[in-house]
């Protein structure tokens, strides 16, 4: 099931949803990265950079579908 | 999980193989890249492709961390861009000398700071260029072409951030916490040859101090590395910014004569044994990802003066080469200028201008005639993209391995090789395969560093000559305004790093001589005395109040003279009036130092 997509308009520019969810997604990550560290996240796994990866590809998908 | 040490130092070809990992990662990048634009219809899928060949760096966070001013200053270029073309783009002469003013600014900014940083200064003015200069005939078109760029800008970015990520490129924390450990031991060595009174080379830990600063901007590239990348940035400042505050230790204890007052020893001594605890707790954090118990920062020294003269000459070489341009009346001699500009940029934030140039000039041809392989002998024609993938592996890998050899002009020449061979081939879909196309652009990219040496040899850069001299001449003025109880910014520790970068820029300056040992020995001669006037000071802030507060202002009094006498009897008189007090003792021993290491004879 798909839900419809809203385009930002900024100044009379039109940003593709894509755009704006992964922006969006990039700031929640951003926003999440002390609590990763704090809660020891990157030793959980052999790859960290793969497994911080995924968490943006995770918030990406969920942002997506959620709204 | 680390890579396994055994397979960090086994070779192939006589290249280790975490090279050719890094050249295959920029391939790959760089393929992804290319389809991606091709799959997403954009204006310019080269640029992507381009901008994966920019943001090739062996480590994951420094190319995450090139990624964001690279962002940021092609956002800033294509405002800059939309202003210049809005308000000039009737009167092409004004256009052109406020688009040369404007490269200047860029290129005076660039000279203010290191790094990432500078690169994206310089790329905010060669992008006004790109975008501009490209758009000049069609301004209406500029908003638009802004935003192409910007879109393939991100996708090169996201291109290789995931292959990075998914392929698992090194982290830049592990080496760098194995430098600053050997500079530490080396450090170590020292002090312990100091102790037992043996000779030592006094070029060897001015090597210690510049090495340490110069890994200023490596160390910043952490931040952008991991969730902990923060962190960790912060402990390496905090090692470095000990390490050289260590280096000052060993120096004040070697200057230290056989019969020097106890307490001024046990001063220098307990300095020694502390900043020696503070870099082994710096380097504990690092490794470990946990925050320091003492954050420091790490300032960068700037000289106004020369950033400004340095951005007066880009603007003048920019200037005499739109006016050449003008006046040969090509049509197609905007890619050339688009490529001069970005010479400019990328020059001044190099060591050597003119010596970039001059391997700019090198690269190009080679560039152009293995572009002209690719398009003319390998492909010929192929309009599949696997084979277009395949036929890109050897150029891409080979000229990435290239930037990760020792040999500085080997690895200048692979990093240009990066992009012009990019650039020249001028990759489309579907791709044209046009002759006249392809020589009109390999011209045009060997003709930009040609005009730049010429402008170069007419308005040469800033002499290695003048820089020393503003250095040094910067470092006399900031004694005169410490001892006149100005520049209080920075910590102790954090001002002595700071000169520390200076002295780093006056060892850049030109090959190693007499001349620049002469001008070495005297920056060195300075960086103890400030520091040593810091240190003071901050010794005698930490006295309690009451009767030891006015023979601390005596003594600050007599340190911003620097009279030597007056200093020894402050000290003295501060022992004796509190002969129990550890911080009256301290103190007393910090100013003895001082008046030994101000007796020192500026060279």
């Amino acid at each position: 099931m798909t839900h419809p997509f809203r385009e930002l308009v900024a100044g009379g520019v039109l940003v593709a949803p894509f755009v704006t969810y992964a922006v969006a997604a990039l700031v929640m990550f951003l926003i999440l990265r002390p609590i990763l560290r704090l809660s020891g996240f990157a030793q959980l796994f052999s790859h960290p950079s793969i497994a911080e990866l995924s968490v943006y590809v995770t918030i990406l998908g969920l942002l997506t579908t959620l709204f | 999980m680390s890579v396994p040490a055994a397979l960090i130092s086994r070779h192939f070809a006589g290249v280790p193989f975490a090279s050719w990992a890094f050249g295959i990662r920029v391939w790959i990048a760089v393929v992804v890249a290319l389809y991606a634009g091709f799959w997403l219809e954009l204006e310019s899928p080269l640029s992507a492709a381009i901008t994966v060949g920019i943001l090739a760096v062996p480590t994951r966070g420094q190319a995450l961390e090139k990624a964001g001013f690279r962002f940021l200053g092609t956002v800033i270029g294509v405002v800059a861009s939309i202003a210049l073309i809005g308000s000039l783009s009737q009167a092409r002469d004004l256009f052109l000398l406020a688009f040369a003013a404007w490269v200047g600014l860029c290129v005076y900014v660039a000279c203010l700071s290191d790094g990432f940083r500078a690169y994206g200064a310089v790329l905010s003015g060669y992008t006004v260029a790109l975008v501009a200069i490209q758009m000049i005939d069609t301004p209406g078109q500029v908003f638009d072409f802004g935003m192409q760029r910007g879109a393939a800008i991100a996708l090169g970015i996201a291109a290789i951030a995931v292959v990075n990520d998914l392929l698992v490129a090194p982290d830049r924390h592990v080496e760098l916490a194995a430098q600053l450990a050997a500079i530490h031991r080396r450090l170590r060595d020292h002090a312990e040859a100091v102790m037992r009174g043996e000779a030592t080379d006094p070029g060897s830990i001015a090597g210690l101090l510049r090495e340490t600063a110069a890994l200023r901007s490596e160390i910043t590239s952490l931040v952008t590395e991991s969730s902990s990348g923060l962190a960790r940035s912060t402990a390496a400042r905090s090692t470095a910014v000990s390490l050289v505050a260590g280096i000052h230790a060993v120096r004040v204890v070697q200057a230290l004569p056989g019969d020097v007052d106890l307490a001024a020893r046990d001063w220098a001594l307990s300095e020694l044994r502390r900043r020696d605890h503070d870099v082994g707790e710096g380097l504990a954090a690092l490794r470990s990802g946990a925050r320091p118990a003492r954050p420091w920062r790490t300032p960068f020294y700037f000289c106004h003066r020369l950033a400004a003269e340095a951005g007066v000459r880009a603007a003048i070489w920019l200037s005499l080469a739109s006016a050449f341009f003008v006046l040969t009346g090509w049509s197609a001699a905007e890619a050339s200028l688009v490529q001069l500009t970005a010479f400019i940029g990328l020059g001044v934030i190099s060591p050597n201008p003119r010596a970039f140039t001059i391997g700019a000039l090198i690269a190009a041809p080679i560039a152009a005639i293995l572009a002209g392989a690719l398009d003319f002998l390998i492909l010929d024609g192929v309009t599949e993209f696997p084979l277009l993938a395949l036929a890109l592996a050897p150029f891409m890998i080979g000229a990435a391995v290239l930037t990760t050899l020792p040999n500085q002009v080997l690895a200048g020449i692979g990093r240009l090789n990066l992009i012009f061979i990019l650039v020249i081939a001028g990759l489309s879909n579907p791709q044209t395969y046009n002759p006249e196309a392809f020589l009109d652009s390999s011209l045009f990219v060997c003709l930009a560093p040609a005009l730049l040496l010429a402008a170069q040899l007419l308005i040469p850069p800033v002499s290695d000559e003048r820089r020393r001299q503003q250095l040094i001449a910067a470092a006399r003025r900031e004694i005169d305004q410490l001892s006149s109880g100005r520049m209080q910014r920075y910590t102790p520790e954090e001002a002595m790093f700071r000169d520390a970068v200076r002295i780093c820029q006056i060892a850049g300056t030109g090959v190693p001589g007499p001349q620049q040992r002469v001008v070495l020995e005297e920056a060195l001669t300075l960086f103890d005395q400030a520091a040593i006037i810091r240190l003071s000071d901050a010794s005698l802030r930490g006295l309690p109040d009451g009767p030891l507060a006015s023979l601390a202002d005596q003594a600050r009094k007599a340190v911003s003279r620097r009279d030597v006498q007056s200093i020894r009897r402050a000290a003295t008189d501060i022992e004796q009036a509190a002969p129990e007090d550890a911080r009256a003792r301290a103190a007393s021993g910090a100013l003895q130092v001082a008046s030994l290491v101000m007796e020192e004879k500026v060279p």
